[in-house]
């Protein structure tokens, strides 16, 4: 299975950054999307916008400002953070980091930290990624109705379900297929035939 | 110029939002922007901008022209609605009529709906935040809108089109074709161009605006 990972790398050094970006490109079986920033003004706005699932940071740019504070700031609390070091640091420094890699680690060995890292988080979801994107019966129920434009609350009270669970449903649906809005599903639906043209002209 | 444009073709659409037309010859990028008046200061800039992968917004030297930069964004708006989507739409129409009448129908109606969002979204800049800069420009501070409200409401709009390539690309069910293929081919095209007009957006123009709020007050 392929994971699909947003990266920002955070150094001043152009040379740097494209040499981290190359080399993550080398990495088989995760896709990257990686952002380069070179300041830390930038980096606040790009967060902020843009959500990353990693970011791989130079420590120095960060100077003493903590990391917890950063993720409050940008509303980012699932950041995971990686220092990137040129040469050895003191430990104490790196405490805050969720791992760190150095500039003289071969692919293979980020992607062993990569990966090592993302495994807590995927972990609840392996399951799921078992049956990644075929939907349960129940799933298809909840398309059908979305597409048919029934509120959460109405498709609640036609399943028999709580509005929360549909909610949950919606989530997964959205994460299984990659498909976040209404059209998309329609689309999805009347091509797997799951609706007909006329159910959805009303 | 040539140069420019060979090394880094998407600059083509660049040079063409700022006004400058083909056969431009052996001049360089000075002549040419000199030749039809287009500032050169303001088309280095965003070129530059563009051509580097980072984000990080540039320190606008003092010839920075922001009518000049409105007026590039204000093309790129017209060159989306009025050519880009529509031309997408037409083609996508052909490339799709041997499969099943239900799913082409859904298709363009997913299509026609992105193509409306993307023009409100447009719609939005010209109508509020380009009149709000321009009156800024000339010193006057409308007190009930700032900048800030757009950078806050500003999507990125290349997201949906996104979905409707990976739809087609993972469910479509006829045969596609080379007309298909070519029209993904634009989508992709066109995906690209819309997140690189963001990036102008979010980190040139935005930036440049908060520091003429700054020098107003």
């Amino acid at each position: 299975m392929t994971i699909n990972l947003n990266i920002v790398v955070a150094d001043p050094s152009v040379i740097i950054r494209c040499g981290i970006e190359a080399t993550l490109k080398r990495i088989q079986g995760i896709r990257f999307h990686i952002d380069e920033v070179s300041a830390i003004d930038t980096l606040y706005e790009f967060l902020k916008k843009r959500k990353p699932d990693i970011l791989i940071i130079n420590p120095a740019l960060l100077g003493y400002a903590s990391l917890s504070l950063l993720r409050e700031e940008c509303a980012c609390p699932k950041l995971k953070c990686v220092a990137l070091l040129y040469a050895v640091a003191e430990r104490s420094l790196l405490n805050q980091y969720d791992e760190f890699i150095t500039i003289y680690d071969t692919a293979e060995d980020i992607k062993n930290k990569l990966e090592k890292m993302s495994i807590h988080e995927e972990e609840d979801k392996t399951e799921d990624d078992e049956e990644l994107q075929t939907l349960s019966s129940r799933e298809k129920e909840i398309v059908v109705c979305v597409v048919k434009g029934l509120t959460n609350r109405e498709i609640a009270e036609q399943l028999y379900l709580s509005a929360h669970t549909v909610i949950t449903h919606r989530r997964n649906i959205a994460r299984k297929l990659q498909i976040h809005s209404a059209s998309g599903l329609t689309v999805y639906a009347i091509v797997n035939k799951l609706v007909e043209l006329g159910d959805i002209k009303k | 110029m040539s140069d420019l444009i060979g090394d880094n073709y998407p600059m083509l659409l660049v040079m063409s939002r700022f006004g400058i037309p083909l056969g431009f010859g052996e001049k360089n990028v000075k002549e040419v922007c000199k030749m039809h008046h287009v500032d050169a200061c303001t088309f280095l800039t965003v070129v530059n901008f563009l051509s580097d992968d980072s984000h990080d917004t540039p320190i606008l030297s003092d010839c920075f022209s922001m009518e000049a930069l409105i007026s590039y964004l204000q093309n790129s708006h017209t060159y989306f609605l009025d050519f880009r989507l529509p031309n997408i739409r037409e083609k996508l129409v052909n490339a799709i009529h041997n499969c099943p009448k239900d799913v082409a129908f859904v298709i363009i109606r997913f299509f026609d709906e992105y193509a409306e969002e993307v023009f409100k979204h447009m719609q939005y800049e010209e109508k509020v935040v380009f009149p709000y800069v321009k009156g800024l420009l000339k010193g006057e501070k409308d007190s009930r809108y700032n900048i800030s409200i757009f950078k806050k409401r500003h999507d990125q709009i290349e997201m949906k089109i996104i979905e409707l390539k990976n739809l087609i690309i993972k469910y479509y069910p006829a045969e596609g074709g080379n007309l298909l293929n070519s029209v993904l081919f634009d989508i992709f095209a066109c995906e690209q161009d819309l997140a690189s007009h963001s990036k102008v957006e979010d980190f040139l123009f935005t930036p440049a605006i908060l520091e003429l709020e700054k020098n107003q007050c």
